[in-house]
């Protein structure tokens, strides 16, 4: 690691350090949705559609926690792409200008965004823990872990394209239809028509894998999963060098 | 033309510059009512709540004007400090300038209001329709002053988005029409009774005087505390 790399990622961290109010939402946001949403749902029994023609019956409740857990996961990483972002454009292309190298910078912003992914999945998973113990629990890591890099690169995008009012509005409103309506089995059986194109599909598909069945069943999910945090990084890393000027236009 | 008038403008101008801001605070109304009503009620029985498929759909309509209106109210108040202590030094005044930026909120809070109702309308018929423009209404402006409050409070908008969407949560789904344990402390959330307007407005059902005087003090009561955020943050701090 360059001396350059290591002070901005210093540096990045220390900026969200400095906003100690984050931190404490982060935990406190999901332990309350995640618990009070868990403990009020009724234990209405439910048969969905697992991956591999697997069926399972559960309850409602049941189908909450991992749910929200994973809906926290995606709002929290998504706004800490949006922000992320958005500190990188106002700020890093001086950084660059003074002498950093750009590789550097952009290295830094996407280090503090997936440690900022981890801890949301830490906090969420531990929560989830406290009600919930799924079948398995590495599909189920591994759908909240990709459910946070990849909302955290979407978030990233839209943090660079829109005005951060206009990307805040939009982060809301695809995580709450993408995970909170189209995918989610408490409202669907079996996934809907359409919802292979949200990106929620693959990692809802995964997640509920992992909490229901003892053998894996989501390869295929998990492929899609991996192709789409590909091609959301590759996004991301495009977009992240020409915000810090390294472009050729 | 006064300057109040003018400033609101500008205001109004200045949350809808980018062109998209405009098209998502029409689309999201739509959308949200469109997809939430179709399972807010299931929802709603899953929690133990009491909300019908039809007073589902009204109570969408709130949930995107409330949340629409505390995100932008928040936006309004924390990237604006500098620009709005400029303004006031240079003449507006503080109370002016706050007076502006809540005709301004109100003004986008009334397009989003507007929408959702329009689309709640189409889709599933308002046995009220006053009520329920009222009620819609009483959601954004009642959002419109937690978000300045937050907004005056947190200037770092991960942390006041973040915020926002905390009491956002708490709000929608702690209240009695979404969970059958919170009927005691539900009671006293900050959009309980405009939200027995809206599902009553839905239903065709008279309201109760007690919800149009709850909806009436909380919504003013916003609307003072909004005021107050903005008029803080445009104060010019005198030099130590």
């Amino acid at each position: 690691m360059s001396t350059g790399l290591r002070a901005a990622t210093r540096m990045a961290l220390r900026d969200q350090r400095r906003r100690p109010l984050v931190s404490i939402l982060i935990v406190l946001v999901p332990a309350y949705v995640i618990l009070w949403s868990v403990a009020e749902t009724k234990p209405t029994p439910r048969t969905i559609a697992l991956p591999g023609g697997v069926w399972v019956t559960t309850t409602m409740r049941a189908l909450h926690g991992p749910g929200m857990a994973e809906l926290m996961v995606a709002f929290l990483a998504a706004l800490l792409g949006v922000f992320v972002m958005r500190s990188a454009l106002e700020g890093d292309r001086r950084l660059v200008l003074a002498g950093l190298p750009a590789h550097d910078a952009v290295l830094a912003r996407i280090t503090v965004l997936v440690a900022a992914t981890v801890a949301a999945v830490l906090v969420s998973a531990g929560i989830m823990a406290m009600i919930f113990t799924p079948a398995s629990w590495p599909p189920v890591i591994a759908a909240l872990m990709l459910t946070g890099l990849i909302y955290g690169a979407i978030g990233a995008l839209i943090g660079a394209l829109l005005d951060k009012l206009a990307a805040t509005y939009l982060i809301l409103f695809l995580v709450m239809v993408d995970l909170g309506v189209v995918q989610s089995p408490m409202f669907h059986s079996v996934p809907v028509s359409a919802a292979w194109l949200l990106p929620g599909y693959p990692l809802d598909r995964l997640l509920y894998d992992g909490a229901f069945a003892h053998r894996f069943h989501a390869t295929g999910a998990l492929l899609l999963a991996l192709g789409w945090l590909l091609a959301a990084a590759l996004a991301v890393q495009v977009v992240l060098r020409r915000a810090v000027g390294l472009t050729t236009g | 033309m006064s300057a109040f008038v003018v400033t609101s403008g500008s205001y109004v101008r200045e949350q809808l510059r980018a062109p998209l801001t405009l098209a998502l605070l029409v689309a999201i109304p739509v959308f949200f009512v469109l997809i939430f009503a179709s399972v807010l009620g299931e929802f709603s029985r899953a929690l133990g709540g009491t909300l019908q498929a039809r007073s589902a759909t009204a109570i969408s309509a709130g949930w995107a004007a409330a949340l629409l209106s505390g995100t932008l109210a928040y936006f309004m108040v924390s990237s604006s400090r500098s620009a709005d202590r400029r303004l006031a030094l240079a003449g507006l005044g503080p109370v002016r300038v706050a007076l502006s930026r809540i005709a301004a909120a109100l003004a986008l809070g009334a397009i989003v209001t507007i929408v959702a109702f329009l689309t709640l309308w189409v889709r599933s018929g308002i046995g009220h329709p006053w009520h329920g423009l009222v009620a819609i209404f009483a959601f954004a402006a009642i959002y419109i002053g937690i978000g300045a409050v937050v907004g005056a409070l947190v200037s770092d908008p991960l942390g006041g988005s973040l915020l926002v969407l905390a009491v956002f949560s708490v709000d929608a789904f702690s209240g009695p029409q979404m969970s059958s344990a919170a009927s005691g402390i539900g009671t006293y959330l900050p959009t309980y009774h405009a939200a027995n307007l809206l599902i009553a407005a839905g239903v065709g059902d008279r309201s109760p005087l007690v919800d149009w005087r709850g909806v009436a003090l909380i919504a003013l009561g916003a609307l003072g505390v909004a005021l107050a955020a903005f008029w803080l943050s445009a104060r010019v701090r005198s030099p130590r």
